[in-house]
This record gives structure tokens, sequence and C-alpha cells, in this order.
């Protein structure tokens, strides 16, 4: 169902005379805020920031998770991405997919464009986290609901931007939407209620590990750096294994881990202090991150959590979560929750996808008007995993409140533009500096 | 009354050094290994008793007795009864001081040494305190485990050098976590993040004519076949604490490591493992050996009422039952020989080295977890592991440079 050009100019006056009478002052105050949806199932039109797997995969989610959402613009850096991730998308979703010719980005300033097209009314923001924070603001600025991948940035500076535009979505009544899926996992929700309803007692100690493989075949067309590509090219299309462009791994993947470790506290470490290095995945062609971090968290009242990750082949894999409460214990796997003590649970009901979810409660939220913002939240997870990998490289103990406050860490480059940019060493604890 | 008793034992014991029966008696001992730890060992033996005499001394390299006995000489003259004769140096220097008119051995070798020695001093029927770590491979610990059975069969007395169990407020401290001050043991962390140790332990660089057999035995703390590595070498104190705390092993352990900044050696410069115990407890061991970084060294205990925070200088405990030893805290070093002697001589000898053996164990598995990338369980580790790191020969020959571990490539054995 693609709207006429005309049908949508006429939609958008009719919500800016809905904004400008109904929605009050604030609308006047605070310009560029995102149309108000009059009811239920108003078309909804979506630009992609990103078209990786995973901005291909979201997009794909969004538009299946409820009626009339539709993509309209994309944008990236790359043009074999855009025209890749266009393609499948066409392929998979035709009657959900008005991308034009005219509606479709490349380069540094792509993400603009996408975001100043007037009828987009989400964007997905899909890129690799370094531009998350940028790309946040400019969607929030320019009066876009937000659905970001996790982690939403790789320094704290990133971590600053990212509050302050979910600060500035709260005010233009924007939601955010953030892509920690085990927010959305039925039965994490329903363990999560029971830890903090006390069932458990008043926690003492937990363990969070994430042991995996060593991601060896990510992108293997990437592999071996193409004669044509400038460093910012091949660091770009390696952007997985750059800290500057992923956080490294405990930003990038294991924050989902520890953010239900801060879900489970209810609250974000006060101080840290980690180890790690580069003992197995150690080519070029991995970049600059590390392959095991090991982390103490100390969050309120001086209970210490225990985070160890690893990206290393033919190690052991593992993956959970405990927390140790004074009554009990809880367990929080990939798909099982089990509490042992005083008031034993084992959630044994439905686990509708929470990939889909995440964008239907969004859909509905816009619908319907209603707040709904991640963004501090996905923020503070972002900036735990932040913490220890700045931790791990410096070999220092660190405090929150320097961190978020003070750390003037920013891993941005010179130039955003095809060029020379050496790839920035490896850290070495003690000569890393803390910054 | 001693004396009846003392004469059964010795009757059933063959082998059994000689029962003290006063205090007054000379105390003869021999040392093996005349490095740092071992002069000081001696001086703190010397010093925690009366009547104690250096009778023999043994060592890999001569230059090393020499400048022990020379230190020794200057610093506790009257006790040191040493000759010529008594002085030996090789790889069976130990056999020869063990072969002396001694009662007590002193086994302060590198780690790698301590189960063969051990065996050969308990086998003589020598009383013994040896360094930690005890071994650096589980077939060396199930050989301490072994010699220690044998001790007690034989009253014989082995007190390790883990100094924390004779130290005030470590006693003081775990007296009260047993007493159920802290409640049920949770969770618990240990640490030992300090410097690059380049200065303290030895670094010789490869001369001319040097076999690598001599040059890695010189080297031995940058060696894993030698020291164990730092996590056995040195935060097996740590582990041992914790051990104590909760009064037992662990049952399994995932760790990780690696090195960053190290070049020297093919040791690891960091470790993390999470000790598992009985009852699901988790402990988090961190142990990192780096200059520029913060540094920690202690243990801390959470129970379902309080936690407790130990380490070499203070402890105290926080919650309902809050306490804080300010009591006197003699010198641990010197404590820990007064012990043994006073056990030799009331004919009740100290016997920790099944204990330490298994505070070693738990620090050898921490380091096969992290050198393999594989979690392990302590019995698997305990009865079935065939990790054995000694060389091909003891000789001065060729030994090539061992290669760093490298997880998901190092094997398992």
């Amino acid at each position: 169902m693609k709207a006429e050009p005309t049908q949508k100019r006429k939609e958008l006056s009719r919500r800016t005379f809905l904004r400008s009478s109904g929605a009050a002052g604030m609308a006047a105050v605070l310009s560029g805020t995102g149309r108000l949806f009059a009811a239920g199932s108003e078309k909804i039109r979506v630009g992609l920031i990103g078209c990786g797997g995973r901005g291909t995969y979201d997009t794909t989610n969004c538009l299946n998770s409820a009626e009339n959402v539709e993509l309209v613009a994309m944008g990236d850096l790359f043009k074999d991405r855009l025209g890749r991730c266009l393609g499948m998308l066409r392929e998979r979703l035709p009657d959900k997919v008005s991308v034009t010719e005219d509606t479709c980005f490349e380069g540094w300033d792509a993400y603009k464009k996408v975001v100043a097209c007037d009828n987009v009314d989400l964007v997905i923001l899909t890129e690799p986290p370094y531009f998350r924070p940028g790309h946040l603001k400019a969607a929030v600025e320019a009066g876009k609901h937000v659905f970001m991948e996790k982690p939403v940035a790789v320094d704290p500076v990133g971590v600053r931007s990212v509050i302050a535009s979910s600060e500035l979505a709260d005010q233009k009544k924007l939601t955010i939407v953030a892509g920690t899926q085990s927010r959305r996992m039925a039965h994490l929700v329903e363990g999560m209620k029971r830890i903090h309803n006390g069932d458990i007692g008043e926690i003492l100690a937990g363990q969070c590990v994430r042991m995996g493989g060593g991601m060896l075949t990510w992108s293997q067309a990437t592999k071996q750096r193409h004669p044509g590509w400038s460093d910012m090219e091949w660091q770009l299309r390696r952007w997985l294994f750059l800290t500057w462009l992923s956080g490294d791994f405990i930003v990038e993947m294991h924050v989902h881990n520890l953010d239900r470790m801060n879900w489970a506290l209810d609250a974000h470490p006060v101080q840290c202090i980690g180890l790690g290095g580069r003992q197995a995945r150690t080519g070029p062609e991995y970049g600059n991150i590390y392959d095991h971090i090991a982390v103490e968290y100390e969050y309120p009242d001086g209970v210490r959590i225990g985070y160890m990750g690893a990206q290393i082949d033919k190690a052991t894999v593992r993956q959970d979560a405990r927390v140790v409460g004074t009554k009990g214990r809880a367990y929080a796997h990939e798909g099982d929750f089990i509490i042992e003590g005083a008031k034993p649970f084992r959630y044994d009901g439905p686990s509708p996808s929470p990939v889909i979810k995440q964008h239907a409660d969004q859909i509905a939220a816009i619908r319907a008007g209603e707040r709904l913002n991640e963004g501090k939240r996905i923020a503070e997870s972002t900036m735990t995993c932040i913490m220890g990998r700045m931790s791990a490289y410096t070999g220092r103990a660190l405090k929150w409140d320097w961190a978020m406050n003070a750390s003037e860490l920013d891993l941005s480059p010179a130039e955003h533009e095809f060029g020379d940019l050496p790839m920035r060493p490896v850290a070495t604890p003690g000569e890393t500096r803390l910054i | 009354m001693k004396t009846t008793v003392a004469m059964s034992l010795t009757a059933l014991a063959p082998g059994t050094s000689r029962m003290f029966a006063a205090g007054s008696d000379r105390l003869r001992i021999g040392l093996s290994g005349c490095g740092g730890r071992g002069t000081g060992a001696v001086k703190d033996c010397i010093n925690s008793s009366r009547g104690v005499e250096l009778v023999a001394m043994g060592d890999l390299f001569e230059d090393r007795v020499a400048n022990s006995l020379k230190d020794l000489r200057k610093d506790v003259p009257k006790n040191v009864k040493v000759t010529r004769d008594t002085c030996f140096a090789g790889f069976d220097a130990y056999e020869k001081v063990i072969a002396s008119d001694i009662d007590l051995v002193i086994l302060a070798t590198p780690p790698h040494f301590r189960p063969m020695q051990l065996k050969a001093a308990i086998e003589a029927g020598k009383h013994v305190f040896m360094e930690k770590p005890v071994g650096v491979d589980p077939v060396g610990i199930r050989s301490v485990i072994a010699s220690s059975a044998l001790a007690r069969q034989k009253g014989l007395a082995i007190v390790a050098g883990t100094q924390r169990h004779h130290q005030a407020h470590y006693i003081e401290i775990l007296k009260r976590i047993h007493d159920d001050h802290v409640g049920r043991i949770v969770g618990g962390q240990i640490y030992w993040n300090g410097g690059k140790m380049l200065g303290y332990w030895p670094w010789y660089e490869r001369e001319p004519g040097m076999s690598d057999m001599q040059w890695q035995c010189r080297n031995w703390p940058w060696f894993t076949w030698l020291s164990g590595d730092h996590i056995v070498e040195q935060h097996v104190h740590n582990i041992d604490v914790m051990n104590w705390a909760i009064g037992a092993h662990p049952v399994q352990c995932l760790g990780m490591g690696g090195r960053q900044v190290r070049k020297l050696g093919n040791i690891f410069d960091h470790f993390a493992v999470e000790f598992e115990y009985p009852d699901g407890v988790r402990v988090m061991s961190m142990c990192r050996q780096m200059e520029g970084c913060t540094n920690n060294v202690s243990e801390r205990v959470a129970g379902t009422k309080g936690r407790s925070y130990t380490d070499s200088s203070i402890g105290y405990i926080e919650g309902p039952n809050a306490y804080r030893y300010d009591g006197p805290n003699p010198n641990p070093y010197v404590q820990e020989h007064a012990d043994l002697i006073a056990g030799i001589r009331k004919g009740e000898p100290l016997n920790e080295g099944k204990r330490v053996a298994e505070s070693t164990m738990a620090a050898i598995m921490g380091r096969m977890s992290a050198y393999t990338g594989r979690a392990l369980k302590w019995d698997w580790a305990m009865n079935a592991s065939k990790l054995d790191l000694k060389p091909p020969k003891y000789e001065f020959g060729d030994l090539p440079d061992p290669p760093v571990a490298v997880p998901g490539k190092t094997m398992l054995i």
C-alpha cells in the first residue's frame, strides 16, 4: 500500500493542525516534534540508517511487527550495503518497502538525509555503535522516533550525548526503544519481577558470564584488505574489531548480559576493576580489540558482581547470569529463569519473540501517544560496559561518577572521511592512559 | 609421660626423626634452596625458637649457596654450623642435605622441585618446613598429598609457608567466620593485583656457555614449569585464605588470562578465575603483575549476615557482628616456624601438607583453565589430569624455550 505523495502531504498538514491545536503549548515550544497519531493504525513510515545485517534484520522485524508500517528511506556509508539490503527487503516485504532512488542515501551524511525526510516518522539506527550518539541526536532534533540497536556509544562523551538526546526526546514526546531484547523476554520479565519483589531476599552477590567463539568468520569478504580501500574504509568494513567503532566485545555484545545485571539490581555499578587482553585472536584482521575481559563490578551497598567475557574459539562456551540473595538464588539464562530457595520459581509460560515485540511495543506507543523511552537506561548499561573496558585497558580501578561525569575519553577520529587513519594500538594496561 | 608416648610412636614408625623431650634441645636444620626466600626462612626459623642450628645447605648453583651462607654468617653467626662438607650444589644437592644429620629441612627451591624433595625428606624421616606453592602440576600435587599422609604416619611435622595461617588478625577473623559472624558464605573475592615483579624476581640475561636448563632455572619465576606461573606462585596465598574461610576447596573453575605487557619467560601477566565451591558458592579471583595499575592484595568474604575483609596488615568484619582486629601482630614469617618447632617439641607435629597441596591445586586448576580456555572440575584435575611439567632430564643441557599458552589451542592434559 503505497501512499501517493499528495496524500502524504495532506496527512502531514492535518497532523500539523492536530499538533498545534490538540497537543497544546509543548509543540509550539519544541519545533520538530514528531507528528501525533490520531488513532490505532495510521501509517508509520520508517527510515533505516545502517544497512548491514542487523539493520536488515531489525527493519524486517519492525515492518512485520504491526500493520501499516512502511520503509520509505535508507542510508549507509557504502553503496554496496544499501543495494544488498534494499534488494533483500524488497524481496521479503515487497508491499512494505517504498524506498525510491531519491530516498536512498550513501556517504557520511546519509543519516542527515534520512532524518531530513519529512515523511519519516521513525528511524532505525543500526550503524556501528560509534555513530549512534551523533545519529540519535540528529534524529531526535529532527523530531523522529528512534529504534536504536545496542550498544549506544563507545565512550563516555558519546554516552553523555545519548542521555542528553534521550532527555530531549522526552520533552518532544518522542519514543526511543533500544535493541536490548532481553527486556522483553517473558521469562526474564517474570523472573526479574520476583527478584524485585524480594523473593531471593536482599541481593549479596552475582555473576555474569559470556564466553563464546572468536567471531573469526565474521564478514569473510572483508578479511583481506582490498587494494583500493583507504585505512578508514578498511576499519569501517571491519568495524566489529576496532574499539573506536564497536566499543570492543564487552560493549558491543556483552551489553546484553550486563544490562541484565543492572536490571536485576535495579542500579548501575558505582565502581569497577577490570583486566583483560588479547591472547588468541591476535591477527591484524581482528583490529585492536581484546579477546578476554574480566571485571568486578561493585553496585550500591558493596554488592559485587563478577563478569567474565571472552571471544575465543575452541574454549568453553558459557552464557549465564546469577544473582545471590539472602533467601535464594536466581539464574537468568538465555531461555530459562530459575529461582532456588525460599520461593522457588521456574518460568514455563509462553515466550513470544522479543525481537518482534520491541518494535510492536514502540509502534503501539507511538500510535497511542504514550511515553516509551529507553534511552537513559541503555546509555547506562552501555556505560557499565565502557567503564569495564576502560578499566581493563588501563589496569585502573574506576568510579562510575568519574567515568560518567569527568572522563574525557572520545574515540572519534580527526576526520570523518575516507583517508589515512593509522590503527590505534592494542591497549596495554599500565601504559594506556586513563582519559 | 611424653617419653612413653613418643617411644611407642617411634617404635611404630621406622625412620621417624627423633623426638624432643624438652625445649632446650638442639634442633638441627638443613636448607634446600638458598635463594632469598630460603635464606630468609632460615633466619626466621633460627629467630623463632631456641636451639636451632643450620648444619647443611644445598642449591642447584654453588654461588647461591655461598651468598646465602655469607648472609647467614653475618646475621645469625652463632647458629650457623655449616661446614664445607655440608654445603652441596647440583641437582642432587637436596638428597645430600636430607642425608645429613638434620632433624628438619627447609624446602625453598623453585616450586617445581617441591614434590620430589618433600618425598625424599619424609622418606628420610625429616620434619619439613616448605615454602608455598608446593607443586606446579597435578602429578606433583598428588605426590605431595601422598608424602603428607606418610608424614602423618611417621609423626613428622610439615608446615607450609602460608604464613597467614600463623598471623594473629587472620586467625581471629577466620575464627569469627567459622563461628557464623558473617552468616552463611555466599560469595567472595580474592586478589593479588600487584607490580611486574622484575627487580624483585631475578632476571639473568643468557650468557655465553650458559645452557638452556641453567638459564631457565636461574630465571625460574618466569617459567611455568618451574614456578607454576604467578597465580600459583603468589596468588596461592589468597586462594588458600578463601579455602580456609569456606572450609573446602573449589569443585570447579573457569579461568581466563594472558600476557599483555610481559615479555619474559612464558608465564602470563594476568588471570581472572571464577572458583565454584560446594553448594554453588562462587568466588572471583583476580591476579595481575603489571606496573602502573591499581593494586590490591586482599580477600573479601560475603555472607548472609555480613562481610569480612582481610589483607596482610588488617582484618575486619562488617555487619551486625562488626569487628576489627587491633591486637598484637607478631611477624607471621617467624611465627610459622615457632609453631612448627613448638609442635615438634611437644610431640604434636603440625601437618599442613594436604591443606597447602589443595590450595596449590586450586591455583593450578585456575591456571590450567586460563591456559586452555576450558572449564575444569576439581575431581578431574585432581584425579585424572596427567599434566606433568617435568623436563626430560635434570641436567644442564638443551631445553627449548617453552611456548606461551594460547587458550583454545593449548591442550588440556
